[in-house]
């Protein structure tokens, strides 16, 4: 029996017409569109301030082609792509957006934001990148008033530290949800495939609690329903792999489909496009939520981040819930920072939970596809059971 | 029963049949050339495998035109090395367009590995450019080497960059057997730094077509300070792994 969807639309496939259609639908109805390229933009306060947040075009090799009359060609695709697309205005999520919020977090997305400003309002927030010091939580907590100001003059509006609190504490809410989804990948054999947890991801990354808490009521149900039929994906044989590493979307997803192809099962993306913006708890009714909304926020574990062990707390909590059999660690092309941390995750991975591990560093390209089908299926022989 | 190991380079095809006792019966090569099946067709002619297992990059093409199965150059490689070398623990693969190292647990299982790709760097295609660059046959080019007094620092790895270097060394009038024996060794720092992060200790046996170059043979023992190994025909330890594997299918 094949599983049933857990969408009825007309989308199936294709989450980033999904969520167009979604944020179309808001700004009918009069909600402005703020523009995001990174799980540090703190989406409570933007939806707080009744603006929807849009995660811009940063997935396709095909406007790489034009970023690179301006950019060196030896940067990151992310860049290059996300550049591409605002040069060729492409990209309908940045057509929308009145404003965008960028965040330090490499030297090639800053200077990249440099010239992006030329063509759209953008606000650049210093993230600080020592994020276990006192000061960085000081620090990002003024960043994100800087921001609240920044977006109460562009769209003259003011917000209360009641309606923070209680963005926040419906974010909480959709956070839980969205772990408890994340849960049917974690049995043997998931419930979930890779696809359906990137289709859901990518809807409920910029939507309320309200918006998405029918949505996984329905989605929920239709997975308990699964359960009990014995529908699920793949076999219990089948090596189950945890994907680390950089954001993962569009052209990149090749890394998840060369892995299924190759025999293996997805069980947990481990990245911001993945479980990582849904984990972890923002302290409600605290004296002052914007530090509260800081502390979430530094917890992301970034290999921006230095140090970065929280990366390693975050995998050994991942590994003990999912069970992979193997690690696969994506980074992208000239990413320097994932690509060099990339030593110590696969260091941690083998020593201490035994798991082999797999670097793949790659492009938006497809050239590169045969290579990749090799190293990932001699990794699941290393672990075919 | 024969059971073929056929293993689809990007410069040559190796076909190795076996036995059930893991005997070699047959043992053939050729050059890939420009439609591999055709050739693939005319090696297999007459071997008449039981049951084949493809490796290499052609792998899964040949899934489609044989009944076989495949298994990855990595796995072939690290059981072809086990059986002829038990003690040793990680194997070098340099091939004609990809380099790899894999450490063995001591059960001759795969613990690690790493794949070189993506560009002809530091493999045989690499010296096989610089040989005819330099006017040497590839068949000698390690022995030509191995005769100059000192090596020239060459920097570039990258095939394109190497060229260009060469030529400004040979426009300088520098001796071409130290231009060879400084190529050779730019590939062996690589290699030796590959295999360093994959394997730090332990005999490792060194594999593929380059492994027929004595130039590299010796770098390789020097720079490791370790026991390297070299069988007999390096070139068929992946297509002698597969036909192995093959043999031992349930």
């Amino acid at each position: 029996m094949d599983p049933q969807p857990l969408f009825d639309d007309q989308y199936a496939g294709v989450p980033a017409k999904r969520v167009l259609h979604y944020i179309e639908s808001k700004r009918e109805k009069g909600y402005p569109v703020v523009g995001i390229y990174c799980g540090y933009a703190p989406i409570e306060l933007i939806q707080a301030m009744g603006l929807i947040p849009a995660v811009l075009c940063a997935f396709s090799k095909a406007p790489i082609a034009s970023a690179e009359t301006v950019l060196p060609a030896n940067l990151c695709p992310l860049i290059k792509s996300s550049y591409g697309f605002i040069l060729e205005g492409t990209c309908p999520f940045f057509a929308m957006s009145e404003a965008v919020i960028a965040e330090t977090t490499c030297d090639g997305k800053k200077k990249m934001f440099e010239l992006a400003a030329e063509i759209k309002p953008m606000h650049v927030m210093d993230l600080p990148q020592l994020a276990d010091e006192p000061e960085a939580l000081e620090n990002w907590t003024v960043m994100i008033r800087k921001l609240q100001c920044f977006l109460e003059k562009t769209f003259d509006r003011k917000i209360s530290d009641e309606a923070l609190q209680i963005s926040i504490s419906n974010a909480n809410k959709k956070n839980r949800a969205m772990r408890k989804f994340f849960e049917y990948a974690a049995m043997h054999p998931p419930l979930i495939s890779w696809q359906e947890m990137y289709d859901i991801g990518f809807l409920a990354l910029p939507a309320t609690a309200e918006e998405m808490e029918p949505i996984l009521e329905t989605v929920m149900a239709k997975l308990e329903q699964r359960a009990e039929n014995g529908i699920h994906f793949g076999t219990a044989k089948m090596p189950r792999v945890l994907v680390s590493g950089c954001p993962v979307g569009g052209d990149a997803l090749k890394i998840f489909r060369i892995i299924e192809e190759a025999g293996g099962l997805v069980v947990v993306p481990d990245a911001c496009t993945g479980i990582k913006g849904f984990v972890g708890e923002i302290e409600e009714n605290s004296d002052d939520p914007v530090k509260a909304l800081a502390k979430r926020y530094l917890e992301v574990p970034c290999a921006c981040m230095t140090p970065n062990n929280r990366r390693l707390t975050a995998l050994s909590d991942l590994i003990e819930q999912f069970k992979p059999d193997a690690v696969v660690d994506f980074v992208l092309t000239a990413c320097h920072s994932y690509n060099v941390e990339s030593y110590k995750v696969g260091r941690h991975v083998t020593n201490t939970h035994g798991l082999p591990y797999l670097k793949i560093e790659s492009d938006y390209s497809d050239n590169d596809e045969g290579q990749i089908r090799t190293k990932v299926e001699a990794l699941l022989e290393m672990v075919s059971r | 029963m024969r059971f073929a190991g056929i293993d689809i380079g990007s410069r040559a095809i190796k076909l190795v049949v076996v036995d059930s006792a893991g005997k070699i019966l047959l043992k053939r090569i050729a050059d890939t050339g420009f439609d591999p099946m055709e050739e693939v067709k005319k090696i297999m002619n007459d071997a008449r495998p039981d049951h084949t297992i493809a490796t290499g990059y052609g792998r899964n093409l040949f899934e489609l035109v044989f009944e076989a199965q495949t298994v990855t150059e990595i796995k072939a490689h690290a059981r072809g090395a086990l059986v002829l070398f038990p003690q040793a623990l990680a194997v070098l693969d340099i091939g004609g367009q990809d380099s790899k190292a894999i450490s063995l647990f001591e059960s001759g299982k795969v613990k690690k590995f790493e794949m070189n790709d993506r560009c002809a760097a530091g493999t045989g295609k690499f010296l096989e450019i610089m040989a005819k660059n330099l006017g040497f046959a590839i068949e000698t080019f390690g022995d030509q080497a191995l005769g100059a007094k000192k090596d020239v620092n060459i920097s570039s790895m990258c095939t394109v960059f190497a060229e260009s270097e060469v030529t400004s060394l040979i426009a300088k009038g520098q001796d071409r057997r130290e231009i060879a024996l400084g190529l050779h060794s730019s590939v062996a720092r690589r290699a030796v730094s590959m295999i360093n992060r994959v394997a730090p200790e332990g005999e490792v046996v060194f594999t593929g077509g380059v492994a027929r170059n004595s130039c590299m043979q010796s770098l390789l023992a020097k720079k490791l300070n370790r026991v390297v190994h070299v069988p007999e025909e390096p070139q068929f330890v992946g297509a002698f792994g597969a036909a192995l594997l093959s043999s031992e299918m349930p």
